[in-house]
């Protein structure tokens, strides 16, 4: 699904340099969860995975299917199957939910050679979809994000994932700011959209989300780096004992 | 010879081509009033304070003739109409019968202007009395030269649902335009009105209209006016309103027409408990002057005031907001709300924007803000990690930068309409939304 080779990158701005050489293999179906402190890199990866442009990628290969994907505009990325969420989904006033979804779904559909979706099936099809994730109606005709809560604008990242069915989901701290219910109908409706195709990047800083959202593997990033993989339970040694335990371990 | 000369002695044949015989005295007063007013002030320069940001040299310097009848070849272009209007049409400020459409209508008179000022006794009560003219030779021209325009009354408790639309065309070019439009909403009556100038393909006139409407009291209006003028025409415009007690008016200034499109918009408040509404939006491209000057008086206490201007300047156009609100010394109470706001959608877009709020009342709540800004990087990028194509995504976020003021417009075929239009002017297909 994605592999990422010896991947460096930094601030387009100013040149600082953020990821040293990442290397990260993720198979269909595979939920890896990228771990770290603050500034250690791990929001930019994700931020890379979806093309923004404020980093530039220095070296180094983010294959997804067969695909260098650092070629690719963001809306092309996101066509071919990939999916942000974001740490800090935007408002949007003025434009519904529905409309922005419509406009989203339909321009990958038409990037994909499929016909447009017209308005009376895209309500259907999201109609469901509110429906399977536990959502209220009223998501639909609010403008994107406008006066939402925390918990909710992370709820409707979730919702947006479900109806545009990506391959590849990157989760950039989604937990951040949460409470322990927002925080367990978001997980919720993650584990919902879990399948066999589909695999979950999740970043994260707090090993609490991982209840929720077990993963396959867990993955350490400091400093640029990932300098320690393992399954589950890496999750919990690191709340137990602390990134302060890495830096004296690794010696970064 | 000089532009101011070369100018003068083309109004004067303006000025002249007025045929005034039959003409009732007190509108030949008001015509020689207007003559006078113009003759004294001629063309503003950029000295003059309410014209800093806006040159007229270029008006100045064409040989203007006087307006004639034109061809209304245009006609059957439904992006012009609702279908579900009353609908009058005026070619280059005239009246035309058969382009206009006005079912009879329970209380609601709607004629040519000139017809009205020999039918109408009431016309001479209103007409001339509403626009201040002493401060803008362009209002005292037209009331020097118009020669006809629209006279809309609406009788005590007439309740008007269909839209009112008032169509003006101007066609040929080299001519000054002057319609004339007079509007009284007697008390308690209710009526949408949308006035709207476009040009039938690429006119290159001067219209200077000059629009009147009196609110009674307790009547309620929605007033929509679309400058949508040919790129090479010039727009100058006063719009004036006055309300009595306990009315309301609602008005949105559409501007998207003209080399140089100004108005300037004025709205008394001659009463307790008004509400009214005074808001814009604006897109002007390619090297456009796009200039609007309001004006809100609060003269008693207990009124509320709204104003929201949503401007976007791309390219090398250049847009002004003007908005003046004073608020007198009887005018306790009042609430008035002033926000303008500018998408430079380029690096060569000016915006000069002047709030001025004059208050010489103690109790009242008066709020004002300008912001500046452009299409933010991180709203794009969020809209492009869904699939939404870049240029989608800006159609999108200039259409929700409008939105706040067209989303206000009640009638829904009107509003989808000056939202299609709106797309079209920014060169975007946003489809259905």
């Amino acid at each position: 699904m994605l592999e990422i080779k010896n991947l460096h990158a930094q601030v387009a701005e100013d040149g600082k340099e953020i990821l040293r050489g990442i290397n990260l293999t993720v198979k269909p179906g595979e939920v890896h969860a990228i771990m770290g402190p603050n500034g250690s890199g791990k929001s930019t990866l994700a931020n890379i995975l979806a093309g923004r442009e404020d980093y530039e990628v220095t070296g180094g290969e983010i294959v997804y299917r067969g695909e260098d994907l650092t070629e690719l505009e963001p809306e092309e990325r996101a066509h071919k199957g990939v999916f942000l969420a974001f740490q800090y989904p935007v408002e949007i006033p003025g434009v519904s939910n529905t409309y922005f979804l419509r406009a989203a779904l339909n321009a990958k559909r038409a990037a994909n050679g499929e016909s447009e979706m017209g308005s009376m099936d895209f309500m259907k099809y999201i109609r469901e979809k509110v429906k399977q994730l536990g959502l209220k109606d009223e998501l639909l005709t609010r403008s994107v994000n406008e006066g939402f809560s925390g918990g909710e604008k992370k709820r409707n990242e979730i919702f947006q994932m479900a109806v545009l069915e990506p391959s590849l989901c990157v989760l950039d701290e989604t937990d951040s700011g949460l409470d322990i219910d927002a925080l367990q109908t978001v997980a919720a409706g993650v584990n919902a959209l879990r399948s066999p195709e589909r695999s979950f990047v999740v970043v994260t800083h707090y090993q609490r989300l991982l209840n929720f959202i077990v993963p396959d593997y867990v993955h350490i990033l400091m400093n640029g780096k990932i300098v320690k993989s393992g399954d589950k339970s890496l999750a919990l040694e690191l709340e137990e004992k602390g990134y302060g335990w890495l830096e004296e371990t690794v010696g970064v | 010879m000089s532009k101011a000369l070369i100018y003068e002695s083309q109004i004067g044949s303006v000025l002249a081509a007025v045929n005034r015989d039959q003409e009732p005295s007190w509108l030949v007063e008001l015509r020689d009033r207007g003559a006078e007013i113009h003759s004294a002030l001629g063309v503003p320069t950029m000295r003059n304070e309410e014209w800093k940001y806006t040159s007229l040299r270029s008006v100045a310097g064409v040989n203007w003739n006087p307006g004639e009848p034109g061809p209304a070849v245009f006609g059957e272009d439904p992006t012009y109409y609702a279908e579900t209007t009353i609908r009058v049409v005026l070619v280059n400020g005239r009246f035309d019968r058969n382009l206009s459409d006005v079912p009879a209508t329970s209380g609601l008179t709607l004629m040519s202007l000139r017809d009205a000022i020999y039918e109408k006794p009431e016309v001479a009560e209103y007409l001339g009395k509403i626009a201040a003219i002493d401060d803008h030779t362009f209002a005292a021209l037209n009331s020097a030269v118009f020669v006809d325009g629209v006279y809309l009354h609406l009788r005590p408790g007439a309740a008007v649902a269909p839209v009112i639309e008032i169509v003006h065309v101007t066609s040929g070019e080299g001519m000054v335009i002057a319609p004339r439009i007079l509007i009284v909403a007697e008390e308690n009556s209710t009526a949408k009105i949308v006035e709207q100038y476009c040009s039938d393909g690429s006119s290159t006139n001067l219209t200077i209209p000059v629009t009147e409407v009196f609110v009674a009291k307790h009547a309620n209006l929605e007033h929509v006016r679309l400058q949508d003028e040919s790129l090479d025409s010039y727009h100058i415009a006063l719009w004036e309103t006055k309300q009595a007690g306990e009315s309301e008016y609602r008005s949105y200034n559409l501007a998207f027409g003209g080399s140089i499109g100004r108005l300037d918009q004025n709205i008394d408040l001659n009463g307790e408990h008004i509400t009214t509404r005074l808001d814009g939006v604006v897109v002007a491209r390619g090297e456009q002057v796009i200039d609007n000057h309001t004006k809100l008086d609060h003269a008693l206490r207990n009124c509320n005031s709204f104003e929201i201007y949503k401007q976007i300047i791309d390219d090398k156009a250049t847009v002004v907001f003007n908005g003046k609100i004073f608020v007198h010394q009887d005018a306790q109470k009042t609430d008035a709300k002033q926000t303008n706001q500018a998408l430079l959608l380029s690096r060569d877009a000016t915006i000069n924007s002047k709030p001025q709020l004059e208050i010489f009342a103690d109790d009242v709540k008066c709020t004002h803000g300008a912001t500046v800004g452009q299409i933010e990087e991180t709203f794009r990028f969020y809209m492009r990690s869904r699939g939404i194509p870049k240029a989608t995504a800006d159609a999108i976020l200039v259409y929700a930068f409008a939105a706040e003021v067209l989303e206000l417009i009640s009638d829904d075929v009107v509003r989808e309409r000056l939202e299609r239009r709106l797309y079209s002017k920014l060169g975007i297909d946003l489809g259905e939304m």
